[in-house]
C-alpha cells in the first residue's frame, strides 16, 4: 500500500500538495477497486441494493442493516464496498416503484411519487425512470468529488452544528418549505401540523418518558416514517384505483417512448445540478438529510419554475431534482464519517459498526492510518455509480413492462410486497397496522383533495425540532438567548425572520411578492450560483 | 380480542414446546433475540457468539433483532415468547433499568427482573470518563473541584436517558456528590459528536468509540469506570482507585425466561461456556475491543443483582425531570 | 342551511383530533418554560393544529360540498383494507407463506373473480417465491407458522 499518505500533513487535504496527493490516492484506490474481488462485491452490492430498494418500504437503512451480518466474513475493504453498493443501489431502486406505482420504495422517494407517477399515467414513466437514473448518477458522481476534495474541512464545519444551530436550521427549512404548497396554504399547514403531532408519539429523548404509546412498546421509537409513507402514498393509490369501474389504463410505452425527449433533458439539467449541491450540503449535517433534501429540492424547483402549476401533474423537474438531491445527500453523509469517524445518521452509524467489526476503529485518523481503505471506498463509489447506471438504464424497459401485468394481479402483489417490506424492516406487526391505518387516512384525505407530503415532512421533522429546541435549553439552563448568542443560529434565524415578513407581505398583497421571494431563498440562490 | 388471541395462541405453543423441550434439547434452531439493532453492543457480541454456540449445540443459532424503545420491545417480546429454551435473549443493563424507570415515572413496569433467569455474562466493558481537550480538567479531582464550585453548570452529554453513558456519569455524580447538567442525545455517535464539537464537555463512552478519538487528541480521557486499568489505556486510573467507590459497566448477558426447564438452561450454560472459549469467537472479540469477561449463571446472578440494585438506586436518586 | 363543504367537515375532524390530543396531554408533565418537559411540545402543536383547523373551517365556506364526494370504490377499498388487517393479524401466527397465500387468493379469486385455480397458482408462486428469496437468498428470516410453513 502507498505509504506516502501516512504523514502529519495528510489530514489537511487542502494544501499545496492537494492535487498530486489526491490523484495518487485515487489511482491507488482505483487499482484496488479494479481487483476482481472488490469489483465483484461492488457489483453484488449494487444488484442486491437495487432489488432491495425496489421493494416498498425497504430503503437504504433497512437494506444495509438487514444485510450487515453478511459482511462479517469479508475483508474490510470488500465489506465496506459491498455496503456502500447496497446503500447506493437502494437509493436508485427506491425511485422505481415510486414512479411506476406511486409506492415510495423508501422515505426519500416520497417527492418522486408525486410527479413521477403523474408522468407514468401520461405514458412518460420510462422517461421519468431514465431521468431519475441519470440524475442519481450525476449527483452521485459529483458529490463523491466533493467528498474526496472537501471532506476534512467540511466535517470540521459540520461539527459546529450543535443543538441551537440545528434548531435554527430546521426553522429556516420549515419556512422555505411552507411555500411548497400548491393549493391552499392553511390546508397544507393543517397537514404539516398533523404530521408534527404524529411525530410526538414515542419515547421522549430528553427524559425517557413514553408519550401517547398506549401500552405498545413498539411505538416507543415513534410512528415509523416508512410505514406511513408507504401507506399514505402506496396503499391509498391501490385503494383508489383498484375499485374504479372504468380503470384508467396505465399505458406501457413503446421503446422509443422510453427515453426522455430533448426538451425533457433540458428541463432536467438545472434541477439535477441544484439538487446535487443542495443534497450534498444537507447530507453533511446530522439527521435524515436524504429525506429532507428531497423535500427542499422539490419546493425549490417549483418555486423557480416558470410553470409551477405543472408540478404535481407530471413535471419532470419534480423527479430530477429530488432524486439527485437524495443521492447526493448519501455521499454528503459520508463526510463526517470518513473524516472524523462520527456518523451523521443511522446509515453511516451502521457503516462505522461494520468497520469496527473488522478491527478498524474509525476516527479522525482514518484517512491517515487507513489510506488504502479511504481511497478504495472513494474509488468503489465511482465504480458503483457507473455500475448502477449501466444496470438501471436497460432495466427501465424491463420495469416499465411491469405495467403490462393486469391490475387485478398487480395490485395484490403490490400489497403483499408492501406488507413484506414493511414487516421485514423491524419484524414489527405494529408497523403493518400503521401502514394500513395510513393507507385509510391517505385514501380519505385524497378523496378530500388534501396534500399528503406535508404529513410526511412533519413526521420527519417533529422529533428533530423538539429535541434540538429542548437540548438547546438544557445547554443554556433555560436561557432563550442561546439561539441568538450562537452566530450561525442567529444568522439563520434572522434569515428566517426576513422570509417570514416577506411571506406575510406577499399573502396580504397577493402580488409579485412570492416571485421576489424565490430569489431571496438562500439555498436556492446558492444553488444557482453553483450551477450557472 | 386483539390481546386475547395472541396470548391464547402463545400458551398453546408454549405447552407444546415445553413437552418437546424436555427430551433432547435442542432439536431445532435456537433464536438469540437482540433488542438492539445491528451494530449495537448486544448485536456485535451476538454475531460471533452465535456460530460458536452453534458448534457447541449442534443446531443453528439465529440472531434476531427485535429493535425499539431503547431495548423495551425486544425484552418484552422475549418475556412473552414460549418458555422452551428456543428463544434466548442477549441484552445489556436496560433489562434492569427500564422497569425501574417505569416505576419512578409512576407507571406499571413492563416486566420485572424476576421474569428472567440470567444464563451467562459474556463481557463487561468499563466506560471511559472523557472531557473536551479545551477544558482545564487534567484529572478527575480537578473536574470534581470545579463542579463543586459551580453546581449544575458543567454540561455532560449522554447517548440518551438511562443509557450507559448517562448512568455512568449519574453514578459518578452521586458518588462524588457533584451536580452537572445533562444533555441527552439519540445515540453514541451523536453524543461523541456533541462532545468533540464542544457543545458539551464531559461524557462517559465505550472504549471502542473513545480510543480512536483519544489517539487523535480530540478528547482527554480522565478515568475508567471498571475495577482495573485497561491494557489499551495503562496510564488511565480507575475511578475506584481514585477513591470514588463505584463500578459501571457496559455488559452483555444472556437471559432466558424463568419458566424454561432447568435441564434446558444447563445445556445452554454448557454451550455458552464452550462458546466463549471458541478461538473464532475470541478472535472476533479481540478485533472489536470487547474481550469476553465470562460469568456462569450462579456468579452472574449474584453480580447482576448487585449491579441492578446499584443502578436502581441511582435512578431513584435522580432529580425528576419536568416536574 | 346548505350542506357543509369539504373544508368544514375536514377542519372539524382535525379540530376534534387536536382537542383529543390536548385532553391526552394533561397526563404528561409540561415542565417549565425554562425546562420544557415531555408534554410541552405536543401541547403547543395541538394548540397550533386547533388554530389552523379553525382557519380551515373559516376559510372553507365556499368550495365543494362534502356530500358531493363520490365513494364509488368503497367496496373494493374495504376488501383491500380487510386483507391488510388480516395480514397484520396472521403473519406472526400462521407464518408468512400461509398468510400471503390466503390474502392473495382472497384478493384475486374472490374480490377480482379471477377463478380459484388462477388465484391459487399465482398466490402460491408469489408466497413461496418471495419467502425463498428472503429466507434463503438474502438470509432475512420471515415468521414460520404451523407445519413448518
Amino acid at each position: 500500500m502507498p505509504k506516502e499518505f501516512v504523514g502529519p500533513e495528510s489530514d489537511k487535504l487542502l494544501g499545496a500538495n492537494l492535487v498530486p496527493e489526491t490523484l495518487n490516492g485515487l489511482l491507488a484506490g482505483f487499482a484496488m477497486a479494479f481487483t476482481p474481488e472488490v469489483m465483484l462485491y461492488a457489483f453484488v452490492g449494487c444488484v442486491v441494493g437495487t432489488l432491495v430498494g425496489v421493494l416498498p418500504g425497504v430503503g437504504p437503512l433497512a437494506g444495509i442493516s438487514l444485510l450487515l451480518p453478511v459482511t462479517f466474513g469479508l475483508n474490510p475493504v470488500s465489506a465496506i464496498v459491498l455496503l456502500a453498493g447496497i446503500y447506493y443501489g437502494a437509493m436508485y431502486g427506491g425511485s422505481t416503484t415510486s414512479i411506476l406505482m406511486r409506492i415510495p420504495g423508501e422515505a426519500a422517494s416520497v417527492m418522486t411519487c408525486i410527479d413521477g407517477y403523474a408522468m407514468t399515467q401520461k405514458g412518460r414513466g420510462g422517461a421519468a425512470l431514465a431521468v431519475a437514473a441519470v440524475g442519481s448518477f450525476v449527483a452521485g458522481t459529483l458529490s463523491i468529488v466533493g467528498l474526496m476534495l472537501l471532506a476534512p474541512p467540511l466535517a470540521e464545519f459540520a461539527l459546529r452544528f450543535g443543538p441551537p444551530e440545528n434548531f435554527a436550521l430546521l426553522v429556516l427549512g420549515l419556512l422555505v418549505l411552507a411555500y411548497m404548497s400548491s393549493g391552499s396554504m392553511t390546508r397544507s399547514l393543517a397537514m404539516a401540523a398533523l404530521g408534527l403531532l404524529l411525530g410526538m408519539v414515542g419515547m421522549d429523548t430528553m427524559t425517557g418518558l413514553f408519550r401517547f404509546e398506549y401500552g405498545l412498546s413498539e411505538l416507543g421509537d415513534g410512528i415509523g416514517i416508512v410505514p406511513v409513507a408507504v401507506g399514505l402514498f402506496g396503499i391509498s393509490e391501490i385503494l383508489i384505483s383498484a375499485g374504479q369501474s372504468t380503470r384508467v389504463d396505465v399505458r406501457a410505452p413503446r421503446l422509443r417512448e422510453l427515453l426522455p425527449t430533448r426538451r425533457e433533458w433540458r428541463a432536467s439539467a438545472g434541477p439535477i445540478g441544484r439538487g446535487t449541491l443542495l443534497g450534498f450540503f444537507i447530507g453533511i449535517i446530522p439527521g435524515p438529510g436524504h429525506i429532507i433534501s428531497s423535500f427542499v429540492s422539490y419546493s425549490i424547483e417549483r418555486r423557480l419554475s416558470k410553470h409551477p402549476e405543472r408540478f404535481g401533474k407530471g413535471a419532470i423537474e419534480g423527479v430530477a431534482g429530488p432524486e439527485s438531491a437524495n443521492n447526493s445527500a448519501t455521499s454528503g453523509a459520508f463526510v463526517p464519517m470518513l473524516a472524523l469517524g462520527l456518523p451523521s445518521g443511522a446509515v453511516p452509524a451502521i457503516m462505522l459498526a461494520a468497520l469496527m467489526i473488522h478491527g478498524i476503529a474509525p476516527g479522525p485518523l482514518l484517512i491517515q492510518q487507513q489510506p488504502q481503505l479511504f481511497w478504495a471506498v472513494i474509488a468503489s463509489m465511482y465504480v458503483g455509480n457507473v455500475v448502477l447506471l449501466i444496470l438501471n438504464l436497460p432495466m427501465v424497459g424491463l420495469f416499465v413492462n411491469i405495467l403490462r401485468v393486469p391490475y387485478s394481479y398487480l395490485y395484490p402483489s403490490l400489497l403483499a410486497f408492501a406488507t413484506l417490506g414493511v414487516y421485514a424492516v423491524n419484524n414489527s406487526v405494529v408497523d403493518l397496522w400503521i401502514m394500513g391505518g395510513a393507507g385509510l387516512l391517505g385514501y380519505v384525505l385524497r378523496k378530500l383533495e388534501f396534500e399528503l407530503a406535508p404529513i410526511i415532512l412533519g413526521l420527519v421533522l417533529a422529533p428533530m425540532l423538539e429535541l434540538s429546541f429542548r437540548q438547546s435549553l438544557a445547554m443554556s439552563a433555560g436561557n432563550y438567548t442561546i439561539f441568538f448568542t450562537h452566530p450561525i443560529s442567529a444568522f439563520m434565524l434572522s434569515v428566517a425572520l426576513v422570509l417570514l415578513l416577506l411571506g406575510m407581505r406577499s399573502t396580504f398583497t397577493r402580488a409579485e411578492g412570492t416571485r421576489a421571494l424565490a430569489s431571496l431563498e438562500p439555498s436556492a440562490s446558492q444553488a444557482q450560483k453553483g450551477n450557472p | 380480542m386483539l390481546r386475547i388471541l395472541p396470548a391464547g395462541f402463545l400458551i398453546l405453543l408454549s405447552m407444546a414446546g415445553g413437552v418437546a423441550a424436555q427430551e433432547a434439547y435442542p432439536t431445532r434452531a435456537v433464536n438469540l433475540v437482540s433488542p438492539y439493532p445491528p451494530g449495537g453492543a448486544a448485536d456485535l457480541t451476538a454475531r460471533p457468539l452465535a456460530p460458536a454456540m452453534e458448534r457447541a449445540l449442534k443446531q443453528p443459532v439465529v440472531v434476531v433483532n427485535r429493535v425499539g424503545a431503547g431495548g423495551a420491545v425486544g425484552t418484552q417480546f422475549v418475556s412473552t415468547a414460549p418458555a422452551d429454551g428456543y428463544t434466548l435473549m442477549i441484552t445489556v443493563f436496560s433489562i434492569s433499568t427500564i422497569p425501574e424507570a417505569d416505576r419512578v415515572a409512576g407507571r406499571k413496569p413492563r416486566w420485572n427482573r424476576d421474569q428472567f433467569v440470567p444464563v451467562a455474562r459474556i463481557n463487561a466493558d468499563p466506560t471511559m470518563l472523557i472531557v473536551h481537550p479545551s477544558t482545564p480538567w487534567k484529572s478527575v479531582k480537578a473536574l470534581v473541584n470545579d463542579a463543586k464550585k459551580r453546581p449544575n453548570d458543567i454540561i455532560f452529554v449522554s447517548a440518551g436517558p438511562f443509557t450507559v453513558a448517562h448512568m455512568a456519569v449519574e453514578v459518578f455524580m452521586q458518588t462524588a456528590k457533584i451536580k452537572m447538567r445533562h444533555l441527552p442525545t439519540t445515540g453514541g455517535g451523536p453524543a461523541m459528536t456533541a462532545l468533540i464539537g464542544g457543545h458539551a464537555f464531559v461524557s462517559a463512552l465505550s472504549t471502542g468509540a473513545v480510543s480512536p478519538q483519544a489517539k487523535a487528541g480530540k478528547l482527554r480521557v480522565l478515568a475508567n469506570s471498571g475495577y482495573k486499568r485497561l491494557a489499551a489505556f495503562p496510564d488511565i486510573p480507575t475511578l475506584k482507585e481514585l477513591g470514588y467507590d463505584m463500578e459501571v459497566y457496559l455488559w452483555t448477558g444472556i437471559f432466558a425466561r424463568k419458566e424454561v426447564p432447568p435441564a434446558v438452561v444447563s445445556k445452554i450454560r454448557t454451550a455458552i461456556g464452550q462458546a466463549v472459549k471458541d478461538s473464532e469467537f475470541l478472535k472476533a472479540s479481540a478485533k472489536m475491543q470487547m474481550p469476553p469477561d465470562y460469568l456462569d449463571a450462579p456468579e452472574f446472578k449474584t453480580w447482576w443483582d448487585k449491579d441492578s440494585e446499584m443502578l436502581a438506586r441511582a435512578i431513584r436518586n435522580m432529580p425528576s425531570p419536568g416536574k | 342551511m346548505r350542506s357543509p363543504t369539504i373544508d368544514q367537515v375536514a377542519g372539524s375532524v382535525l379540530a376534534a383530533f387536536s382537542l383529543l390530543v390536548l385532553w391526552e396531554c394533561r397526563k404528561i408533565p409540561f415542565g417549565f418554560l425554562a425546562e420544557p418537559g415531555p408534554g410541552a411540545v405536543p401541547l403547543i402543536l395541538a394548540i397550533a393544529l386547533l388554530a389552523i383547523s379553525i382557519a380551515v373551517i373559516a376559510g372553507g365556506r365556499a368550495g365543494r360540498r362534502f356530500a358531493d364526494v363520490r365513494w364509488t370504490e368503497w367496496r373494493h377499498a374495504a376488501a383491500i383494507l380487510a386483507s391488510c388487517a388480516f395480514m397484520a393479524l396472521a403473519i406472526e401466527r400462521i407464518g408468512y407463506r400461509l398468510t400471503v397465500l390466503v390474502a392473495l387468493v382472497f384478493l384475486t379469486s374472490v374480490v377480482e373473480k379471477k377463478g380459484w385455480i388462477a388465484g391459487a397458482v399465482y398466490a402460491g408462486c408469489f408466497a413461496f417465491g418471495t419467502h425463498y428469496l428472503f429466507n434463503h437468498v438474502l438470509g432475512v428470516p420471515l415468521p414460520q407458522g404451523p407445519f413448518g410453513l
